[in-house]
């Protein structure tokens, strides 16, 4: 059988152990594979977003195993988590977390700049990726100068330029009005179809409804998961319904 | 390091969008910096300016004088001794200087006298300029002739002009009068900045062979000190120790320091010495504003950090090491210094020319700030350096900042 490409074993994550101790993630067991686009909807408070930074290796579970496209990163460094970051994570925030003194293709260069990649092939690749989300006319405006649906999609040209196997959304639409949501997650659905992984975190049923696989997060378990059977259909509709 | 490129061009960005910030941040180095170049240079243009007026009348020159050590009219420095002395490789000219006061009374009035007593190398060793006639030589000073050399300025203050060879003066020294036949005119030397050459009611000097002179005083050749030239191109210090070797030998006091010897050598670089000191002191509170632009840069770039806490964040998730924050922001604090440091070399040195022309013409010298390649390198490494060291807290707390701490502020 290949490898899954994210598998988590038993991973749990505690705040302040001892007494008053919080289980933010509690023996969460979860395997996706290469390709997949998976929602984790959970109410706030439910640990999602713990999950999100655990699967972000933006932090070091308290215990348990996480294997990223084969390797653990569960017990890895400072430097060799920012290593992994960069090469195997494209994030989308709900806040843009673009910087807000550099123009969109210099944000779109950013990991490329970590990864070390020269400065021709950086400017094509995020030509490429600006392109692909629809601001190849807005290449050297700076966030404050373009609206949330463009600060996201320059977002989402940072978060695939350095071509990382996963993409992990964070509420990418939470900042947003319904026009620019829905443009954000038809870019997020065709990246998939491209063959990226794309993890969608949200809170919002609807938004959740729109990937292929729901996980459903509380209280630090998983509550439940399956497969969205009206994939697809379900974009029908709401679009009808909407227009 | 590969890098390093992009960490310069991440810290221009950053200063360039916050140009007021960073021109503040920037002035207590610019200040620092600039304060002690103009200080060093003012310092070293007053000493360059010492040592060529002191070089001018003094260049060269030795003196030998009898010590306290010695004990008995044995060792005073004889007549033949000065002729011995004469004859040593390197040296040009030997002179006896002995000044006693006495008067004299033209159509002018009563003047007091200063009569100096000289051997036959005066001229050379007074670095007299001749305006009329010739300074007395050997021949004078062996046969004790009754003739005298004054500058053009006394000449006029005694007589009203200063053509006045083959004049008499009439000298009263000791109750003895003598006249004396004027054979030569000296032109009188400008006062320069450090060294004067007359002031308002100074005696008339009029020099005189020192064996006329004897006859004045009753003395006979013996002499406390002795000057004397020696080859501007040696060591005055080797040609002092060959005179004093052969001092020693003649009058048999080896090891005794009998003789003692100053050369213009000792006392320039006694007097340079002083102002080296002096220079270095107020460097040295002048450096001390340049440790709290340093400390300036530190606080502008912690506040920096905390502003900037997102950003690192940000940069963290899309995989920035702890060593590349770190070296965006030492890169900053560095090139904040150095460009402060630049700005500040050139304000140092329009300063020093500034406080060397308001010198200069408010106390009638005339100083060219002496700036040298040195004092800026120094400062230049300095500025970095305070770059640099004042930079590495505030880097070091922006890089160990964790990635979801610092994107969940804002």
């Amino acid at each position: 059988m290949e490898e899954a490409l994210i598998r988590v074993k038993d991973l749990c994550k505690i705040y302040n152990p001892g007494e008053n101790e919080v289980r933010a993630l509690d023996h969460i067991n979860l395997e996706i594979n290469k390709g997949e686009f998976v929602a984790i909807i959970g109410q706030s408070g439910s640990g999602k977003s713990t999950f999100m930074n655990m699967l972000g290796c933006l932090d070091v579970p308290t215990s348990g195993e996480y294997f990223l496209n084969g390797t653990d990163v569960s017990t890895m460094e400072d430097n060799e988590l920012s290593e992994v970051r960069n090469r195997e994570i494209g994030f989308i925030f709900q806040g843009f977390n673009l910087i807000s003194n550099l123009t969109a293709i210099e944000n779109v260069e950013l990991p490329l700049v970590y990864r070390g990649v020269d400065r021709k092939t950086r400017h094509k690749l995020a030509v490429e990726s600006l392109t692909m989300v629809g601001l190849e006319k807005r290449m050297d405006h700076r966030p404050n100068e373009m609206s949330g649906g463009q600060q996201q999609r320059v977002a989402i040209a940072r978060a695939i330029a350095a071509q990382p196997p996963v993409i992990l959304a964070d509420e990418p639409t939470g900042n947003l009005d319904s026009a620019s949501s829905k443009e954000i997650l038809q870019i997020l659905k065709s990246m998939h179809e491209q063959g990226k992984t794309v993890i969608l975190i949200t809170h919002d049923n609807g938004i959740a409804a729109q990937a292929r696989r729901v996980v459903r997060i509380m209280d630090g378990k998983i509550e439940s998961d399956f497969i969205n059977k009206n994939y697809g259909k379900e974009e029908y509709i709401k679009n009808q319904l909407d227009a | 390091m590969s890098n390093l490129y992009e960490y310069i061009k991440m810290a221009v960005h950053n200063i360039m969008a916050n140009k007021g910030r960073s021109f503040l941040t920037m002035l207590g180095i610019i200040i620092g910096i600039a304060s002690v170049i103009a200080i060093v240079s003012v310092g070293e243009g007053t000493k360059n300016q010492m040592n060529s007026e002191i070089d001018d009348i003094g260049g060269g020159q030795i003196a030998i004088s009898v010590s306290d050590e010695a004990q008995t009219d044995e060792e005073w420095i004889t007549a033949d001794d000065v002729e011995a002395i004469r004859a040593i490789d390197g040296i040009e000219g030997v002179n006896v200087s002995d000044s006693f006061s006495g008067e004299t009374t033209t159509g002018k009035g009563n003047f007091s006298l200063m009569l100096t007593g000289e051997g036959p190398d005066a001229k050379l060793l007074n670095n007299a300029t001749m305006k009329h006639g010739v300074y007395f030589g050997e021949n004078e000073v062996q046969e004790a002739k009754n003739v005298c050399v004054l500058s053009d300025a006394d000449a006029k203050r005694l007589f009203g002009t200063d053509d006045v060879v083959g004049m008499t003066v009439d000298v009263n020294c000791y109750g003895l009068t003598k006249s004396l036949r004027i054979c030569g005119v000296t032109t009188q030397k400008e006062n320069g900045t450090f060294v004067s050459y007359t002031y308002e009611g100074m005696p008339v000097t009029i020099n005189v062979p020192y064996t006329t002179m004897n006859e004045f005083t009753g003395v006979s050749d013996y002499f406390f000190s002795v000057t004397m030239q020696a080859d501007k191109s040696l060591n005055s210090q080797d040609v002092a120790d060959k005179v004093v070797k052969l001092m020693e030998k003649r009058h048999q006091c080896a090891g005794k320091d009998y003789f003692q010897v100053q050369s213009f050598q000792d006392i320039m670089s006694s007097m340079n010495q002083m102002l080296d000191m002096v220079t270095a002191f107020i460097s040295f509170v002048a450096g001390i504003s340049l440790l709290v632009g340093g400390i300036g840069v530190m606080n502008i770039m912690l506040v920096s950090v905390t502003e900037r806490t997102r950003e690192i964040g940000i940069r963290k998730s899309l995989g920035a090491k702890t060593s590349s924050i770190m070296m965006q922001f030492l890169a900053e604090a560095a090139i904040l210094t150095v460009i402060g440091g630049v700005i500040g070399i050139v304000l140092g040195v329009i300063g020093g020319y500034v406080i060397c022309s308001i010198i200069s013409s408010s106390m009638g010298m005339s100083i060219t700030p002496g700036i040298s390649l040195s004092t800026i390198m120094a400062a230049t490494l300095f500025s970095c350096a305070v770059g640099v060291f004042f930079g590495i807290y505030p880097a070091k707390k922006a890089a160990k900042l964790s990635p979801i701490e610092a994107l969940r502020r804002n």
